[in-house]
């Protein structure tokens, strides 16, 4: 028995030891020694407390967002982060890559972001902004930085559930950010009323990222009301946009659209008065965004969003690019003709958490429509007329281009939040244009792009 | 030989399912839940040896930031989180649960010297709005209404606003303060002063009011059996929020304040048990 027993009060000895080695020490009760301890290190803490409190005003954060793509063949035109190369329908890219500095005092704040990727490096943000210290009402930004039109426009990259923005942003915002100044008027929660309401305006150079060298500067403005329902199982926010801006014009001719020859095209007629040259061409949005969150138990968080902007875009020259954003980016005083258009666009989107997973499903639809003068096999580059002497006159132009043909985007996508740091998106891009008599877009072109990304953010 | 290795084997098991409720972790967040969290955690600590669970208050919005950016375990809230701070947690790819650990009434005060026992809720949206500057106007003496609140961090400032005020904002006059035991404390020295805090803070330094929903028709005074039988309208969940990630570890702890015996501590602190 006794020889039983001694293993047995020695494994349990040993184990109790062990334990007894991570279990919580009780400080020996003695004050004539603890306390002048005690007030020294709460003295330590006192210091490092000051100096930790000025540290955590400096916040560095980024992102990367490392990609691969398939288009439906090589060459693809595409607002899916660019054109890709003309012998190439894959790619990898780093599609952004971002460092952002921001000092965050009491009531001011002072940001620098830049963007490095394999194309190069590229200033994004460079601002500063305070806020009143009576009301904290009213705040001043100036540098560069969002333009304060829309939601897509300010609303993060690295946030939003699809890989770009919608066609219409990237057009007519190229960049997103702009060279200004703004007011913000936004109460603090504790002011009656008023709370709820944001107004943004303000004074920018128009050209985005690039050197003010416009006389005239742009005006853009953007209220929203946001509210929630008693429980916070719903929340709201609507908004509504103002462009009021400039477009230099570099040469004499303005060419604008009217009703041609036959009394029933309709294309491009010039004005060519010598006076245009350095006068401006009238670039105006108006635009109104919505966004609701609903919170159910089961399904998750459901979000809606939709965006509308319709308007008056200048473009340079009629190079066929399906783009009119050359006029709103540009370094220098242009020496190219302006080309002046109406349009229209819109995005929708729904955005599926699943329950409380680390899945969510994205569908977004969004058309740009760049010319809504003309529609599908009226945008032709030639058409005929009879003269007064009953003679047909074939082939006159009506220089409607690619810059003048609809697009819509049909895009669907998985995110998977992996950690804290790192999302998954796969997402496809369906892309349908308007088919037209321009030669190239009779039908519908292969230009869908598919991506996988992954995004690493801190 | 077989006996000592079995019997060695049961020993170690046991004192390994003991170690095994050793919770160490970090709890953040309101202040209504401080001393809660303080007397159930101090509890746990005696009865399982080598757990750690340091509580600190700073308001349940603090809480909820600090669970968002990791800097703790468990963020205690007397209010459900806001959309956007669900938001958060999904885009950071934070699973998290709730879970209700006590009921909480909540008392308006007053200075003992103030004549005024009972307020129906339109008279304290009146005063809280700053419609109503004047203790007369309420049946009280003549005497300026010193109004007291905690700040828009607080999970009560925005029970408060949503239940009381329905949702109608503060006076721009309310003193702010960051914590409930300085409402306390400034309601106590003040004549005029009127405040509201969870009831486990109503002190013999201060007066609690009794409340009508009905305009006036009935009063009921803040305690706990009211709360318990639903007389009392002013209350609400107390929560803990925890992510699925670190579940497993402080699971114990949540389950001993789930246990009769740490209800029984919600009852004794001046909380409504869950049951």
């Amino acid at each position: 028995m006794k020889i039983k027993f001694i293993p047995m009060m020695f494994f349990f000895l040993l184990y109790l030891g062990i334990n007894k080695m991570y279990a919580q020490e009780q400080p020996q009760a003695n004050g004539d020694t603890i306390s002048p301890k005690i007030e020294e290190v709460k003295k330590s803490i006192d210091l490092l407390k000051t100096e930790i409190d000025i540290l955590k005003k400096i916040k560095f954060s980024g992102y990367i967002q490392g990609q691969f793509q398939l288009a439906d063949r090589v060459g693809t035109k595409t607002y899916e982060g660019g054109d890709f190369s003309p012998i190439s329908d894959k790619r990898f890219m780093v599609r952004r890559g971002r460092l952002k500095l921001a000092y965050m005092g009491d009531l001011t704040q002072y940001v620098l972001q830049i963007d490095v990727t394999e194309k190069g490096f590229a200033l994004k943000d460079a601002y500063a902004s305070f806020t009143e210290p009576w009301l904290k009402t009213f705040g001043i930004t100036v540098g560069v930085f969002n333009r304060p039109f829309g939601f897509e426009i300010p609303y993060s990259s690295s946030l939003r559930e699809s890989p770009e923005r919608a066609r219409m942003s990237q057009i007519l915002f190229p960049g997103e950010r702009d060279l200004g100044a703004e007011l913000v008027i936004q109460a603090p929660k504790t002011v009656r009323i008023w709370s709820g309401f944001k107004l943004e305006a303000g004074l920018f150079s128009g050209n985005g990222i690039n050197p003010d060298f416009k006389e005239i500067k742009d005006f853009i403005g953007h209220l929203t009301y946001t509210g929630s329902t008693k429980n916070e199982l719903f929340k709201y926010s609507a908004g509504v946009s103002y462009y009021n801006g400039k477009v230099y014009q570099g040469t004499k001719y303005i060419y604008s659209m009217n009703t041609l020859k036959d009394n029933m095209t309709k294309g491009f007629t010039v004005d060519s008065a010598a006076t245009n040259k350095g006068g401006y061409a009238k670039r105006e949005y108006f635009g109104a965004d919505i966004q609701l969150i609903i919170a159910t138990p089961v399904i998750g968080i459901t979000q809606l969003r939709g965006e509308f902007i319709m308007g008056q875009q200048p473009a340079y020259d009629n190079l066929g690019s399906t783009s009119t954003s050359d006029a709103t980016f540009s370094k220098t005083p242009p020496t190219r003709d302006t080309y002046i258009r109406k349009f229209n666009g819109a995005y929708f989107y729904l955005v599926q958490n699943i329950g409380k997973s680390k899945f969510g499903i994205v569908v977004k639809y969004d058309w740009y429509d760049p010319n809504t003068d003309v529609k599908g096999q009226d945008v032709k580059p030639t058409y005929s007329y009879t003269d007064g002497t009953g003679t047909v006159i074939p082939n006159n132009k009506t220089l409607l281009s690619a810059s003048d043909i609809k697009y819509q985007t049909l895009g669907i996508g998985v995110n998977y939040k992996m950690t804290e740091n790192i999302k998954w998106t796969v997402y496809g891009a369906w892309v349908v244009n308007e088919k037209t008599g321009i030669t190239g877009y009779g039908g519908d072109l292969y230009d869908n792009v598919y991506t996988l990304r992954m995004q690493y953010k801190f | 030989m077989k006996k000592i290795i079995l019997t060695a084997t049961a020993i170690i098991l046991c004192v390994s399912v003991i170690n095994a409720q050793k919770v160490v972790c970090k709890i953040k967040g309101s202040d209504t839940c401080l001393p809660l969290s303080q007397k159930l955690s101090e509890k746990f600590m005696k009865k399982y040896a080598g757990s750690s669970i340091s509580v600190t208050g700073g308001g349940s919005g603090v809480g909820i930031s600090a669970l968002l950016n990791s800097t703790t375990d468990i963020a205690q809230s007397s209010r459900p989180l806001s959309m956007d701070e669900k938001l958060k947690l999904q885009e950071a790819g934070k699973a998290y649960k709730q879970t209700i650990i006590a009921y909480d009434a909540i008392s308006f005060i007053v200075n003992p010297a103030n004549g005024v026992n009972q307020l129906t809720r339109e008279q304290l949206e009146g005063i809280y709005t700053g419609k109503i500057k004047n203790w007369k106007e309420v049946g009280g003496a003549d005497m300026t209404i010193v109004v007291y609140s905690r700040e828009s961090s607080s999970g009560t400032y925005d029970f408060v606003k949503e239940h009381v005020l329905m949702k109608k904002n503060f006076a721009s006059t309310c003193m702010l303060m960051p914590a409930t035991g300085a409402i306390v404390q400034s309601v106590s020295q003040t004549k005029g002063a009127i405040g509201y805090v969870g009831l486990a803070y109503v002190e013999k330094n201060v007066k609690a009011l009794k409340v009508s929903y009905d305009k006036g028709k009935t009063y009921v005074a803040p305690s706990v059996a009211n709360a318990k039988n639903k007389t009392y309208p002013i209350t609400r969940p107390l929560y803990y929020y925890y992510l699925n990630s670190t579940e497993k570890t402080i699971l114990p702890f949540i389950n001993f304040i789930l246990s009769a015996e740490g209800q029984q501590i919600v009852l004794t602190e001046g909380y409504v048990p869950i049951k």
